[in-house]
């Protein structure tokens, strides 16, 4: 196969592209076939998660996957995420603890949270939810108020 | 208060520079050179013409028939004319349809090249100490030499001379986004969109470089995810530029991550020298020597060596002295800015020296410093007068904090301190222009938010403080180099103190207008129903009434503030040779860290850290925590993971995060962050910048915790559990 067409499900929406190629990765292929730029290109290797999306509902790094790996799944991207209550409620967090400052990092990291955070009963513990974001780079915040956010976060869903 | 570009940030609903786009857009590479010093024979660029999508294929040759003023400006070459300078460099662009075909066609061109000998590192430069004859090497691209007082004499007669040599390693900037910029011609103007600190630097840059004048040239800034100093100076434009031109379409460039790294403007490796004298427990006299390496050079070297060497002396009284540096060239990438450039390194390596010389005469190490701290009312080693400066106040703080962690200290920690001071740059111009309209502020501006919020949220804060309008009632907007008031640019901690500045000039020009015309000595502003009502004493009236017809017609009221810094004097008469560069409006950092060395593997664990920071006057306390605890926690990386490592063909052998280790949200320990107040600085309000001062003492402090806890000390960043068991002779 090769340049084959791809469907996904995007933010619950089912969406079709003509050939794509093999080799076109997930992160691409939202950005620029979707146009949903919110998700962040950041080193491209698996390294920053900024570019981190849900694939049925599992953080995932969208620059490591091929568009055709997931073709017919469920992609949730930080659109998607900040349209849902536990998004909002994530963004919220994020805002109010001063954890945004460039921002580029901030979708990824309240996309691999909110993954998390989201289905019922008792959220995560907080360590949990932090080692969930040990693959999500930040180079403005220090980290202090990104855990703020968490723990905040985590209060308001419980 | 939440800042007014979190949430849309954090849904990700802003655009950023690798977010950009153009209809009809190319994407383009880069071709780079396989060697770090050599000639390129012979160049075919033909086959990757007829690659499938390529649109535009640009070198050197075609930089004579495009631009050939860009051609004969041989001092930043586009592409190499004559010799590569280091491995990686551009030789050559490419535009096509995708990405892929952009990348594709770049990889076919390979230059046919001729090798030249490598310098990869000082030390194949300079084996042995250089003496000052030394600096006619053509490697030495800076050399700067000044001195005062009887220096050799005071170290003759001294009771005790502490010497010491530290080394210091390459530190990327590594922003999460990485450089990105789109460019087009419209009507035979060039429009660049780019992530930028510095969109009006960025335009007379590109002008120069290629030849083009800058009344032709328009740059708007993206937001930007992340700047560091890492996107101040022209970078990619002027390759998209070109292309733009040779395919008569709008060009999108951007980098991946290992050529982030290897094209990498930053800090390079560095060797110190300290000799100190001491007579009667006192600092008598001092020498301070600096190799730094510059890199694949860009003329004016001399400034990063002029401009880093004051900070080895540090924020203390020096009666006699004397300096050395020298900037050398090696085939390394360029040097470049990066957060407080190289002030990390300097403090890492005198803050380890006093530190350690207090422990040799016995004494502590806080009141070491006090002793020889600089207060109001002190003259730098330039001999330029210190204005307020927290300095002496943070070490008291420090001092404190330093008692109540020494009393539980478990066996096995450290705590360390250490102090930094660092120049604002208020003295940079820049320009604001506030609309005042009938429904709210706005201030418009030339550059973006880069992060730190001092645009998006202190410029905001300044025009609340002066006409008391609500800050949810004032926004700001962005304009391009064409339409906005000119600006400096977001870099040298100067953008709250210098443009601050303009915008409370233009605020408060707007309040003494409105008062004329109420009759009243001075307005406030306020909001009710969404319109801004002016309060003169008891009087409240709706702003709408105080406008002329012209100004109702025009939707507002306008004015405009200027903040022009005056130049710096320093004492001629104490430099010898080269250009040492004169500080203004200083600031203070103390810091203390608590350690706990692992006696087997030398792993360095940050227990907690604490920062005193002089902001003269806090204009946002969450910015300012915000600021502190990025800056802290960047140091950390500098201190103790962070390194840049190249190979004798200076190839960089980890251009990428998997072996470039950056903290980690695991990793940060717990973060006091105190505010010093109280010591005005030249900002609105009495402010001072704090966006670089705060990872100064990082290094420093961190490496004192580890010789506290181990007497042992690490003459070397970064800090890696290799390097600490090699010092504790583990290995
Ligand atoms: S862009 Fe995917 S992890 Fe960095
Ligand atoms: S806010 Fe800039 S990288 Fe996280």
């Amino acid at each position: 196969m090769s340049d084959g067409p791809l469907t996904l499900t995007i933010n619950g929406k089912p969406q079709q592209f003509e050939r794509v190629p093999d080799a076109e990765r997930l992160l691409d292929t939202l950005r620029w076939r979707a146009g949903l730029k919110g998700t962040k290109e950041g080193c491209r290797t698996g390294g920053c998660g900024a570019c981190t999306v849900l694939v049925n509902g599992e953080p995932t790094l969208s620059c490591l996957v091929l568009s055709h790996e997931v073709s017919g799944e469920n992609v949730t991207t930080i659109e998607g995420v900040a349209a849902e209550k536990v998004g909002r409620i994530v963004i919220r967090a994020f805002a109010e603890a001063g954890a945004v400052q460039c921002g580029y990092c901030t979708p990824g990291f309240v996309v691999a949270l909110a993954g998390q955070l989201q289905g019922d009963g008792t959220p995560p513990s907080v360590a949990s939810l932090l080692d969930g974001l040990e693959g999500n780079l930040c180079r403005c915040t220090g980290y202090r108020a990104i855990q703020k956010a968490v723990v905040a976060a985590r209060e308001a869903l419980k | 208060m939440i800042r007014s570009d979190a949430e849309p940030k954090a849904r990700g609903a802003l655009e950023y520079g690798t977010d950009l786009e153009a209809p009809g857009m190319l994407w383009a590479a880069l071709v780079r050179s396989p060697i770090a010093h050599g000639r390129i024979v012979r160049m075919d660029l033909s086959p990757a013409r007829k690659m499938p999508g390529v649109v535009a294929v640009v070198g050197p040759e075609d930089l004579r028939t495009l631009l050939p003023k860009a051609a004969l400006e041989a001092e930043r070459p586009v592409f190499p004319l004559d010799e590569i300078r280091y491995r990686g460099e551009p030789v050559a662009a490419v535009a096509a349809e995708t990405l892929e075909q952009a990348r594709r066609a770049a990889a076919t061109i390979e230059p046919e090249v001729e090798s030249l000998r490598v310098d990869a590192r000082i030390e194949d430069i300079f084996p042995e100490w250089p003496s000052p004859a030394a600096a006619k090497d053509p490697r030495v691209v800076g050399h700067v030499h000044a001195r005062f007082g009887d220096v050799d004499a005071k170290f003759r007669s001294a009771e005790l001379v502490h010497s010491e040599t530290y080394r210091t390693s390459g530190v990327h900037q590594v922003a999460i986004e990485p450089h990105a910029c789109l460019a087009e011609v419209r009507n035979g103007t060039f429009h660049i969109r780019s992530s930028t600190q510095t969109p009006f630097g960025l335009r007379d840059d590109v002008a120069s470089i290629l030849g083009i004048p800058e009344s032709r040239l328009v740059v708007e800034g993206t937001w930007v995810g992340g700047g560091f100093g890492g996107k101040g100076a022209a970078f990619l434009e002027p390759y998209a530029v070109l292309l733009a031109i040779a395919s008569g379409r709008p060009v999108k460039l951007s980098l991946t991550f290992e050529e982030e790294f290897e094209l990498g403007r930053t800090t390079l490796p560095s060797i110190i020298r300290l000799d100190t004298a001491v007579h009667r427990g006192r600092i008598v006299a001092r020498r301070v020597r600096l190799l730094l390496d510059t890199g694949a050079s860009l003329p004016g070297r001399d400034f990063a060596v002029g401009y880093s060497i004051g900070f080895l002396l540090g924020p203390y009284r020096t009666t006699a002295y004397e300096i050395e540096g020298f900037a050398l060239q090696t085939n390394k990438p360029p040097f470049g800015p990066h957060r407080a450039p190289f002030a990390p390194q300097s403090v890492f390596a005198l803050e380890s020296h006093i530190d350690g010389l207090a422990r040799r005469l016995g004494v502590d190490p806080i009141e070491f410093r006090k002793l020889h701290a600089w207060r109001e009312g002190d003259r730098t080693a330039y001999d330029q007068p210190v204005g307020p400066i927290g300095l002496e106040a943070g070490l008291e703080a420090a001092a404190r904090t330093a008692g109540e962690w020494r009393a539980g200290l478990p066996s096995g920690h450290g705590i360390g301190v250490a102090a930094g001071f660092w120049s604002t740059g208020v003295g940079a111009g820049g320009e604001a222009r506030l609309w005042l309209r009938p429904d709210g502020l706005t201030i418009l501006e030339g550059e973006r938010e880069i992060g730190n919020g001092s645009v998006v949220q202190g410029l905001a804060l300044v025009a609340e403080r002066v006409l008391g309008l609500p800050v949810e009632a004032i926004r700001v907007e962005y304009g391009d180099t064409a339409t906005a008031p000119f600006d400096s640019g977001v870099f040298g901690s100067r953008t709250l103190g210098a443009l601050g500045q303009a915008v409370e000039k233009a605020a408060r020009s707007l309040a003494n207008t409105l008062a004329t015309r109420a009759g009243a000595q001075t307005v406030q502003l306020e909001m009710k129903n969404d319109r801004v009502l002016v309060v003169a004493g008891r009087r409240r009236q709706k702003l709408v009434d105080l406008l002329t017809p012209e100004e109702r017609a025009a939707g507002g009221i306008e004015a405009h503030g200027k903040h022009y810094g005056s130049e710096r004097k320093i004492d001629a008469s104490r430099v010898v040779t080269g250009t040492v560069y004169p500080y203004q409006d200083f600031t203070a950092a103390v810091h203390l860290a608590e350690v706990e060395v692992d006696r087997e593997t030398g792993h360095v664990r940050v227990v907690r850290y604490a920062a005193f920071q002089d902001v003269g006057k806090a204009v946002d306390s969450a910015s300012v925590t915000g600021q502190v605890e990025g800056g802290v926690v960047m140091g950390l990386g500098t201190a103790l993971s962070e390194e840049m490592l190249w190979t004798p063909e200076a190839r960089l052998a980890n251009p990428g995060l998997l072996d470039y280790r950056l903290p980690r949200i695991r990793d940060v320990p717990p973060i006091h962050v105190e505010a010093i107040e109280g010591f005005a600085g030249a900002g609105p309000f009495g402010a001072k910048g704090l966006g670089e001062p705060p990872i100064i003492p990082v290094p420093a402090a961190v490496a004192n915790a580890v010789a506290d806890a181990t007497g042992t000390r690490v003459y070397e960043l970064p800090m890696t559990p290799e390097r600490v068991a090699r010092a504790l002779k583990l290995l």
